[in-house]
């Protein structure tokens, strides 16, 4: 995968813009009440907030996993709610997601779960799985699972790696999506200490060397302040706390989780 | 031990904890009234079906008498047996084969999470419903007079009842199936396709491999009795020697029968343990 050009066309763009979001599951008073958020092209942000706060509903709104009820949301530009089937899916394929829970396919290869990345830009079986997929495929997936170290475990079954090496893989799959815009469920929940911040290293490492735009949640307050450049709290549905990270303190932060 | 040795100190300084609930919870008066009406119902139905343990035993000596004439077994007409017995077998592979393929596009369609539409749930849902509930031996009368006596009146009973039992649980396993892999496939633009194949299938083959190889095995023992309704296979042989009172040469079917269900059986469970 090509890095970059030193001079990214979309500088001063928006990736992502939220405007008065809302959303509530049944009767429950909203778990979304009124979001405003824009984050512009190459910034890290971390977003925090106690469990049930909305931070993975707010994720899953940006690709329409999960279906706003008001408000606006623009990701790359587009508004998500207003786009059909199509269009939605070929927003998906240019934004990378990866997930807490890894969510690669258990039974199939690693290498196999990489070449899915490919789906965001190929129609058919073609990548589908790594035996009907073709040379240069398979070969970028060779790539992309290279970056994160696992290359030698491409015919390994998703299901017998580890989890650090798991979510390795998934951030391979991302890659090859080929992706402008990364959003991340907290990425390093499931992982112990090492793994995690060896993960989370790797994952910003990749995004930055790309000049691409990271949304991730984080409980790691380290991590926020370490691997964002700016933090986002959200507490009762709302943007409660919004900075620079340079400029956070954790006891500060911690008073989001209160 | 006395409470002063527990840890912690004494037992007494521990605040009196709620009393336990009951043992075993006291059942609702409309549950007691079900349980009295299914009891009642079963001692009718024991009743009308004329449950008569005397009969049962009186009965033991013509069963003797029948296994006594079943031996020597009568091996002249082996090589027929044989050849109705490949027949019933391939009577199951081929309708197995057939149902499964019919089975497993139906079940996707009729899975609430993968269907492209309400509507096309409903009407699949509603279609294996029906070839499940219909047995198997009606649907081979229905054949057989559609396309007349033979093995293929039997293959095409045998699919259909495979479409109704593998449908059915093929989208009970699909529907099963972790979320998370779809959700990662669907964030990354895949078709409704590409997200089945890729990431539904592959969770639920364990559960999809076990359905089917079971189905194998049922068609098998099934096969043999469609042939009593003329659809092909070993059955109307052992019909006709039951009735002509040839048992040694039932007994020959009957071991036949037995030695394909039961290497069946092993195949199955060899195969099942090798895939899974």
């Amino acid at each position: 995968m090509a890095a970059a050009p030193a001079q990214a066309p979309h500088a001063g763009r928006a990736d992502l813009e939220v405007r008065g979001l809302v959303k509530r599951f049944g009767a429950d008073p909203p778990i979304l009440d009124g979001v405003d958020l824009v984050v512009p092209h190459g910034q890290s942000l971390a977003l925090l907030g106690s469990n049930g706060a909305g931070k993975s509903t707010l994720l899953r709104c940006c690709l329409r996993l999960v279906e706003p009820e008001g408000g606006e949301v623009r990701v790359l530009g587009q508004d998500v709610r207003r786009l059909g089937r199509q269009a939605l899916r070929r927003l998906r394929s240019r934004v990378g997601f990866v997930f807490q829970r890894h969510n690669l396919v258990p039974r199939l290869s690693a290498l196999t779960n990489v070449l899915h990345g490919a789906q965001s830009r190929s129609r058919g079986p073609r990548a589908w799985f790594q035996g009907l997929a073709p040379r240069a495929l398979r070969e970028e997936a060779m790539r992309c699972l290279e970056l994160v170290g696992l290359a030698h475990m491409a015919r390994q079954r998703a299901d017998r790696l580890s989890g650090g090496q798991s979510q390795r893989v998934a951030i391979a799959r991302m890659l090859m999506q080929r992706p402008e815009f990364v959003i991340a469920d907290e990425p390093v929940a499931s992982l112990d200490p090492a793994a995690g911040e060896e993960v989370m290293r790797l994952l910003v490492r990749l995004l930055r060397e790309r000049d691409l735009t990271l949304l991730f949640i984080s409980h790691d307050l380290r991590h926020a302040v370490e691997f964002a450049d700016r933090v986002i709290g959200l507490r009762g549905g709302r943007i409660e706390l919004d900075g620079p990270a340079a400029e956070q303190d954790p006891g500060r932060l911690a008073e989001i989780y209160e | 031990m006395s409470d002063a040795a527990l840890p912690g100190g004494s037992l007494a300084a521990v605040p009196r904890a709620p009393a336990p609930p009951a043992r075993f919870e006291r059942p609702s008066p409309l549950a007691f009234l079900v349980s009295l009406v299914a009891l009642a119902f079963l001692a009718i139905a024991v009743d009308g079906v004329g449950v008569s343990p005397g009969e049962f035993v009186r009965g033991f000596p013509g069963i003797g008498r029948m296994l006594a004439q079943m031996v020597p077994l009568d091996l002249s007409r082996l090589a027929f047996v044989g050849r109705a017995l490949l027949e019933t077998f391939q009577m199951a592979v081929v309708g197995t084969v057939f149902g499964i393929a019919w089975a497993l596009p139906l079940a996707i369609v009729a899975t609430r999470s993968q269907t492209p539409h309400p509507i096309l749930y409903y009407t699949t849902r509603g279609f294996i419903s029906f070839a499940r509930t219909v047995p198997d031996l009606i649907w081979a009368l229905v054949f057989v007079i559609a396309v007349g006596l033979g093995p293929f009146a039997g293959m095409l009973a045998i699919m259909v009842d495979t479409i109704g039992f593998c449908g059915r649980f093929f989208a009970e396993s699909m529907e099963e199936v972790d979320r998370g892999p779809q959700e990662a496939l669907e964030s990354i633009g895949a078709s409704r396709l590409g997200t089945v194949v890729c990431a539904v299938l592959p969770a639920a083959l364990p559960a999809l491999i076990n359905t089917a190889l079971y189905s194998v095995e049922k068609a098998t023992r099934a096969s043999v009795v469609l042939g009593l309704v003329g659809a092909g296979g070993i059955g109307i042989e052992l019909k006709v020697a039951m009735d002509m009172f040839s048992y040694d040469q039932a007994a020959t079917i009957i071991l036949a029968v037995f030695a394909l269900v039961f290497g069946v059986e092993q195949v199955s469970a060899r195969l099942r343990r090798q895939i899974l």
